[in-house]
């Protein structure tokens, strides 16, 4: 009898974690900006983000460093850091509590916190979809960023701004750790 | 670092706006341009050409000066722009920053051209020598400066119809 005990002892922090912990695998978090005369994307891949599971639900936060989004212009890609005043506030940062229910659900509706150009804005039930590919899951969905939710004066080119829309594409892939 | 990218986001919008503004009297010094040379007497061919008025030379000369001043500002306002370190260029501003190797030799050289050919031409000569490429060195400058502007704003996507 205390040799089941013990065995169990030693054997339930191995089986507790590999399930309540998650860690971000592999992502692209795209940013699309719309004018009159271009429609851009901007992508990261190099977003980390963790994953925590208790009995009162999911917290996940994921952080991605604003100069490691891409357009494929230099010249862009720094206005844009300028423009969201990316040296003052270098990382954006995404938390988000799911209840345990939803981490099995194809469709989660998440709550954002998005601390992003000095601001902190709120997104409530943003639609994500996931896929299960063996022991990872897929997460992916847009936020509906815009300008002015992060007071960016939005850039111009031949003085007509960008579009104040500028949807954040998310696909992530996170495994139990 | 903020600083130093609101300083560079400053300048290269100084840069663009001039960039733009020059176009307008480099426009003009080629539509004026045909003016201010001397044309072949088509009613008699053995006869010498016919001087351009002075007034379409002085318009030829003071819109190339135009240019050429503004053409200084907008450069200078790229030259000032500060370099963040580690960035390499990439993409459409590549090819912007490598024609400046035919557009600036070229505003440089146009007026000087000009000024020799005009020179010949006051002295009653027939404009010769390396006065006479001229109009081939202005016209690679216009192409290389319009070349310039759209390099810089590639790819073009033309959405003014979508309202959404």
């Amino acid at each position: 009898m205390k040799f089941a005990v013990a065995l169990l002892l030693a054997v339930s922090p191995l089986a507790a974690p590999a399930q309540n912990q998650w860690v971000l695998v592999k992502s692209t978090l795209t940013w699309h900006i719309t004018h009159p005369m271009h429609e851009v994307d901007g992508a990261s891949h190099d977003a980390k983000g963790k994953g925590n599971c208790t009995a009162d639900g999911c917290d996940f936060l994921i952080a991605v460093p604003v100069n490691t989004f891409n357009s494929g212009d230099s010249n862009r890609d720094l206005h844009m850091l300028q423009t969201v005043r990316g040296a003052q506030f270098p990382m954006v940062i995404v938390r988000t509590h799911l209840p345990q229910s939803a981490i099995g659900s194809p469709t989660i509706d998440a709550d954002l916190e998005i601390q992003f150009a000095g601001q902190t804005v709120h997104y409530s039930r943003v639609p994500l979809q996931r896929i299960t590919k063996g022991t990872a899951i897929e997460i992916t969905g847009t936020v509906p960023a815009t300008c002015s939710d992060f007071k960016i004066d939005r850039p111009s080119f031949l003085t007509v701004p960008i579009r104040n829309e500028i949807p954040v594409t998310v696909d992530a892939t996170w495994r139990p750790m | 670092m903020q600083r130093k990218l609101n300083q560079r986001t400053h300048d290269l919008k100084v840069h663009q706006t001039l960039g733009l503004v020059t176009v307008v009297p480099l426009c003009a010094a080629v539509i004026v341009a045909g003016g201010a040379k001397s044309k072949r007497n088509k009613a008699d061919p053995t006869a010498p050409p016919i001087e351009p008025g002075s007034e379409a030379v002085d318009l030829h000369a003071a819109l190339g000066a135009a240019t050429a001043t503004l053409y200084g500002f907008t450069a200078y306002y790229a030259i000032r722009a500060p370099r963040i370190p580690g960035v390499k260029p990439k993409g459409a501003i590549r090819l912007h920053r490598d024609l400046v190797w035919i557009h600036a030799p070229g505003m440089i050289l146009t007026p000087i051209l000009g000024g020799l050919a005009l020179s010949q031409e006051n002295a009653g000569e027939k404009v010769h020598g390396i006065a006479s490429a001229h109009q081939y060195v202005a016209w690679t400058t216009v192409g290389a400066y319009g070349a310039s502007i759209v390099a810089v704003s590639w790819p073009i996507h033309l959405k003014f119809w979508d309202k959404k």
